[in-house]
């Protein structure tokens, strides 16, 4: 471009730009005065209760001035209002004491999320397109009571469904409006809960919940698949105990060992990583507790309970002897002693087990034989070993009343009449084979009480949308986490922003509008966390609990008689449990590799895809992001002609999913690993249609005399479809190891 | 290439990158796009974006232009501070405690201007304002600009005793703010050294 040109061009662009910049359209908004008293520029911290998983870690909320959109008077305009703007964790609160982790920071978006339903609504076009139209509350909630009365006329009452992922205070109410109407309990389906997990540990030790590990004071742990650091039970408060047990003694640094066969985020931190063939982890841990046992490190008889519920325990455990071990897990004799040996030695030690290995066929079986080699050195209970966060008296739901498997016992929710969605999404986390979504579009009416979108509510003829976290009352009561018990609680941290309202009210407003109202106690659901909170003792004689725990952000301490959750009654022993093989679905030379769905660390199981921070995570070991992969060894991907971003097709009995390979050597060679999460169908602008579920590809298998999913036990095919396509973003640009051998 | 005329350059720019964008479209079409989620009424249907709502707005950003402010009233900083009330007292109370000093609502205003001068024109604007629910949108004097990286906090300038003054010059005889101190690195670093503050760079840039 010769000078003439150029100059031009300047003035071109400048007269523009003179031009554009005549009226700045942010000073035409007009202001309308703040309904709140808000001293600009002055921020206050505000106590939460996290919603993203069920650990129910403490928050504090940045909580300052900002400008918010509204339309008053059919005039557009700016408000300030008091908005929050940072969490973080609170420094008190005992399950997470100052800390949380990235998908409890990344939870301020569901309040703030673009795609959020703002108001009211009633479906206008076909079931499943999404097509709404806009309705006052005041008609919405008469729709609704409608409904509920038309199930009163012709008494059938049972036909009101209930799918929820609430806890707490929130299903106990909901539950009390289902029970008093006269309908059966609500569904809280979790692909993958820990229920193995509890119903060992009631066999175990009388305690139906999940186990504290009080990893502070171990010296000692072997974690048998639990992503405890990651995404498993606490996370946040596993990772504070397992600093302190790394770093925080002077002079002791308790070491760690991680059994599993793809190698997570924990596994990534062990000083000794162990793959174990999949589903062998019990027959390992039993292993440990022979060579203990032969070589008089402890006596048989310290596991009590917990040793009986294996089958040859008070034998000594002749069928686990270090070599028949070595043939069903693949870890060698030599290995094991070593290990057994460390186990007992190394006081205290705490074996951990969560994750894939009780989503085998014998998982409950693994989880018994874990809880008895803690038994048996004596660790339940004591420092640095299994505790249990003491409950609280809290009214605890029934059980589910409908299935959502089309077969089993009981009712089916095909049969249901008027379903009710509670922010849960079995569409999108149950087996395709269940045909959930055919099943539910056939219903005659559904009513979302959701803030989004998803697989399950778009089924919805009508939405009630609920406040975020953030613009009401929130509570959890954490089943794990704490050595003292906690009730975290809070009131809203600002007001809502749009038209919507608080599911516990419009439960209670729903129960007093029908022809036979529901005596639901309370008015609101404030009044019924006070009613709970009264009974609970202050810190001094005249301070009450409830305005203490509104403004610390719960109560914790040592339970009083009267608010201690009564112990459950020791479960009946059954005979003792003998070690079965695991059981695959797929034939082993059409289906060589086993498949491992795990827990993405940024969705967990695929209700936070929404959140865009979340989806701009890298996954903490291979970086990835924006995507779903499924992780190959890079033997077994020579072997398939795969190369590192290929394209290729996941392939099981039940039908197959299309993603990117990662090669990575953190993976045993028969062992392929999927991330949970995406491919969600309808989930907000961010999750939808974005990469591909586990779930899709998983077979029906269910672990023995739990009936939970078998998560784990499914066997794949792997087929190259293409090289790299750019469907795949990572990070790093490449594999960790490739650039690890690059310097 | 022999003599081109201008145009003919545009066109020949123009034309390569069309090309280059047909050709990024066709690159990417192997690459499954992430459908469009249905948009309900009450959302925002337009993109969530940070950028500027005009051009002419980013390009004033760009270029660090800032028009001059023009204010829903003529404040009179002088008569205020004339009748004694500190400017921390009511109208940029958040000063002592926050970073910034915040600028009042009209209901600051109503809080003596209920009972007091509610004759004078001007106070007769803002009850009117405050009636309909129309607030005073005040338009910031004093602020750096993004290039500038600096993070200034008032509170601990208010508790080491520093006049408001120093930096914001004699508003207590002006009506209207007017930004009459030039307020660059020099001016900060000075007083920094002669009260022993600190220097470093991480004090005000982080």
């Amino acid at each position: 471009m010769d000078r003439r040109s150029f100059i031009k061009l300047t003035a071109i662009s400048g007269t523009s730009a003179a031009l554009a910049s005549c009226g700045s359209p942010e000073n035409t908004l007009i202001r309308f005065v703040p309904d709140e008293d808000i001293v600009p520029g002055q921020a206050v911290w505000k106590p939460s209760v996290c919603p993203s998983c069920a650990s129910g870690c403490g928050l504090t909320v940045r909580v300052m001035d900002a400008e918010a959109d509204v339309v008053r008077g059919g005039q557009a305009g700016i408000v300030q209002i008091l908005a929050a703007k940072k969490l973080e964790g609170s420094p008190m609160y005992p399950v997470n004491r100052g800390a949380l982790c990235a998908r409890g920071q990344a939870a301020i978006q569901v309040t703030y999320h673009p795609d959020r339903i703002t108001q009211p609504l009633k479906r206008s076009g076909d079931r499943g397109s999404g097509q709404y139209a806009a309705i006052s509350w005041d008609e919405a909630i008469k729709e609704l009571v409608a409904r509920l009365d038309t199930l009163t006329d012709a008494g059938t009452q049972k036909a009101l469904a209930c799918l929820t992922n609430s806890r707490g205070h929130r299903a106990a109410l909901l539950d009390m409006f289902l029970s008093r109407f006269g309908a059966p309990g609500a569904v809280n389906f979790e692909m993958f809960g820990d229920e193995v997990l509890r119903r060992a540990n009631a066999l175990s030790f009388g305690r139906d919940q999940l186990p504290t590990y009080d990893l502070a004071n171990a010296r000692h742990v072997i974690a048998f698949g639990a992503d405890f650091l990651g995404t498993w039970n606490s996370p946040v408060s596993n990772a504070q105990g397992y600093g302190h047990m790394r770093q925080g003694r002077s002079g002791i640094r308790g070491s760690f060992v991680q059994v599993e066969s793809r190698m997570s985020q924990t596994g990534a931190n062990a000083d000794e990583w162990v793959p174990a063939r999949p589903g062998t982890e019990g027959a390992l841990a039993l292993g440990f507790a022979h060579v203990i046992i032969a070589e008089k490190l402890r006596l048989a008889s310290g596991a009590g309970r917990a040793g009986a519920l294996i089958e040859g325990w008070s034998g000594g455990l002749a069928d686990y002897a270090p070599e028949q071990v070595e043939k069903i897990t693949g870890v060698s004799a030599r290995r094991v002693e070593r290990l057994a040996r460390e186990f007992a030695e190394r006081r205290p030690a705490v074996a951990i087990i969560g994750g894939a290995p009780l989503a085998h066929t014998n998982g409950l079986f693994s989880a018994l034989a874990v809880n008895a080699l803690n038994a048996l050195v004596g660790n339940v209970g004591e420092a640095g070993g299994v505790a249990f966060t003491p409950q609280l008296n809290i009214a605890k739901p029934r059980a589910a009343g409908f299935r959502i498997t089309p077969d089993g016992e009981g009712t089916y929710i095909g049969d249901a009449q008027v379903l009710l969605i509670d922010g849960a999404n079995p569409v999108y986390s149950s087996l395709p084979v269940w045909k959930l979504r055919e099943t539910l579009a056939r219903l005659p009416y559904i009513v979302s009480l959701g803030s989004f979108l998803d697989e399950t509510s778009i089924l919805s003829d009508l939405i009630l949308p609920d406040h975020s976290f953030l613009e009401s009352f929130v509570e959890a009561a954490p089943e794990s986490g704490s050595m003292v018990a906690v009730l975290g609680v809070a009131p809203p941290v600002m007001k809502p922003l749009h038209d919507t309202r608080a599911t516990p009210d419009v439960l209670l407003d729903v129960s007093r509008q029908l022809t036979k109202p529901l005596d639901l106690t309370w008015q609101t659901f404030e009044e019924m966390l006070t009613a709970t909170m009264m009974k609970f003792p202050g810190s001094s004689a005249d301070s009450d609990a409830w305005t203490e725990a509104q403004e610390k952000g719960g109560w914790w301490g040592t339970p009083t008689a009267a608010i201690a959750a009564a112990q459950t009654p020791i479960a009946q022993s059954p005979s003792s449990l003998a070690w079965a093989d695991p059981k695959f679905d797929g034939d082993e030379t059409k289906y060589p590799l086993h498949l491992l769905p795990y827990v993405s660390s940024a969705f967990l199981d695929g209700s936070l895809a929404h959140l865009p921070w979340l989806q701009e995570l890298p996954d903490p070991m291979t970086s990835a992001m924006w995507s779903s992969w499924v992780e190959i060894n890079p033997a077994t991907a020579t072997k398939l002609g795969i190369g590192d971003g290929d394209v290729v097709d996941v392939v099981s009995t039940q039908g197959s999913v299309r993603l990117a390979a990662v090669l990575t050597p953190g993976i045993a060679p028969d062992i392929v690993a999927i991330p949970t999460g995406q491919g969600h169908r309808s989930f907000t602008r961010y999750a939808s249609g974005r990469g591909v579920s586990p779930i899709d590809v998983l077979s029906t298998m269910t672990v023995d005399r739990v009936g939970s999913i078998a998560w784990a036990a499914t066997r794949v095919n792997i087929l190259r479809v293409s090289g790299p396509d750019g469907r795949l973003v990572m990070f790093a640009g490449g594999s960790r190891e490739e650039m690890e051998h690059g310097r | 290439m022999g003599r081109c005329s201008f145009f003919t350059r545009i066109i020949f720019v123009s034309v390569v990158a069309f090309a280059g964008g047909v050709g990024c479209q066709l690159y990417e079409r192997n690459v499954p796009s992430a459908s469009t989620a249905p948009v309900l009424p009450g959302q925002s249907t337009g993109v969530f974006t940070t950028a500027r709502p005009s051009f002419g707005a980013a390009l004033n950003n760009f270029m660090d232009r800032r028009p001059t402010p023009v204010q829903p009233i003529e404040f009179p900083h002088n008569i205020h501070v004339g009748k004694q009330i500190a400017c921390t007292e009511y109208c940029h109370e958040a000063v002592t405690s926050g970073p910034v000093a915040g600028l009042p609502s009209v209901k600051t205003c109503m809080i003596c201007h209920n009972a007091i001068a509610t004759d004078r024109p001007r106070i007769k604007q803002i009850t009117a304002m405050r009636e309909k629910g129309i607030d005073l949108a005040w338009q910031r004097v004093f602020d750096y600009t993004p290039q500038a990286h600096v993070k200034f906090n008032h509170a601990p300038h208010i508790r080491a005793k520093v006049e408001c003054s120093t930096c914001h010059g004699n508003i207590g005889q002006q009506t209207v703010a007017q930004r009459n101190v030039d307020l660059n690195m020099g001016v900060c670093v000075t007083c920094h050294r002669e009260k022993n503050a600190p220097t470093d760079c991480l004090t005000c840039h982080f």
